[in-house]
């Protein structure tokens, strides 16, 4: 077992979720993870008005521009909550210790929210 | 087994302490565990204070932003101990004088968030990760050399252990410490054939490798001082002979 974050996200309008937890002391807009480890994200929780959710992974970070590849989509069709447990996870490996994954929103309006349960392992 | 659930050696157990420099070690019977049934201690934060300066992964150094916070892509380049009101060292939690020779802590540290990485110091300020002998420097700073989320160690008298941590990742993070640890009343036996059958495994012992590249003369100075002696070298099962006559003498010198 591993260690489990839980990552609340809030966004206005479409961009980046801005993500926050109970270990982090500031919140940020993407996880790099720790190198050799995997990122397993367990649960996906959407609310607030409609939106497009993507949860996206580049190799390398540390670019002026990192290209962010989709991992996956999900859409919230209307204001309420979506909620997706996964019983196999989304696995996102780390093997430089350069990636990361942030969550955005990709359309929509108005307040969206996000919570994913994510082990590193 | 040697060992309970909790990894800590059993009363009446056998400890061996490694030391690979010098091949050589110490073996201990746990006579009592100081603390047993009460083992567990969680210490709370890091102790990393708000402004103190850490070395980054990405160049420079960078600021701790609050106590117990271990910033974004940081680690401390010096080791850290753990202060405790009301212990013989108040800097130094672990830290026992040579009046204190009968003893031994096995400590056990686990941390939160666990993909923390973790290394030590042995004594405070020497850095003992190396590659291919001595040709690479390795540990917290390094992509090797370092655990992550968990040490474990025996810390014996009249030695400062320095601990660094490190965060490869971009987000500065609350720690927390738990200790499982046993304070064992500890005795070194004099008969040598037991410390041989003990070090060619065939009286069963809890071993742990003491992570030592570099033999400080401080290591030296306070085994001796503590112990009179340095540690039993280790040989092969075939060596007995030669091992027992050695381990007599040395016992000779042995500080009681």
């Amino acid at each position: 077992m591993g260690e489990l974050l839980s990552l609340k996200g809030y966004v206005s309008g479409t961009g980046d979720y801005t993500l926050d937890s109970d270990l982090l002391y500031s919140t940020v807009t993407y996880v790099r993870m720790p190198k050799g480890l995997k990122a397993k994200i367990w649960c996906k929780r959407i609310s607030g008005e409609a939106a497009e959710v993507k949860i996206q992974y580049t190799n390398d970070v540390t670019v002026a521009t990192p290209t962010w590849k989709d991992l996956s989509v999900e859409k919230l069709a209307s204001a309420g909550e979506l909620v997706l447990e996964k019983r196999r996870p989304l696995v996102i490996h780390s093997i430089t210790g350069k990636e990361a994954f942030k969550i955005t929103r990709s359309s929509g309006t108005g307040d969206s929210y996000v919570e994913v349960e994510v082990e590193f392992e | 087994m040697v060992t309970d659930r909790l990894g800590l050696v059993k009363e009446g157990g056998w400890l061996t302490v490694y030391l690979r420099p010098t091949n050589k070690a110490f073996v201990f019977r746990v006579k009592t565990r100081w603390n047993k049934g009460y083992e567990t201690f969680n210490y709370g934060a890091l102790p990393l204070e708000s402004g103190d300066s850490m070395a980054s992964y990405d160049g420079g150094t960078t600021s701790v932003p609050a106590d117990g916070v271990i910033p974004a892509r940081a680690y401390n380049s010096t080791g850290k101990s753990f202060p405790l009101s009301g212990a013989l060292d108040e800097t130094d939690m672990w830290y026992l004088t040579e009046d204190y020779g009968d003893r031994v802590f096995h400590v056990i540290q686990r941390l939160t968030p666990s993909f923390l990485r973790v290394d030590m110091q042995i004594p405070k300020g020497v850095s003992q990760g190396r590659f291919q002998r001595g040709k690479k420097i390795i540990g917290v700073e390094s992509d090797f050399g370092f655990n992550r989320g968990e040490i474990e160690t025996i810390h014996l008298p009249r030695m400062h252990y320095g601990y660094r941590w490190g965060n490869d990742t971009n987000m500065n993070l609350y720690t927390s410490v738990q200790f499982t640890y046993g304070e064992y009343v500890i005795e070194i036996p004099e008969n040598p054939n037991l410390i041989f059958d003990v070090l060619v495994g065939k009286v069963p012992s809890h071993w742990v490798s003491l992570p030592i590249c570099v033999y400080d003369r401080a290591i030296s100075e306070a085994l001796l001082k503590i112990y009179g002696i340095e540690g039993f070298p280790v040989y092969r099962e075939d060596e007995k002979g030669k091992a027992v006559s050695e381990y007599a003498e040395i016992i000779r010198n042995l500080k009681r």
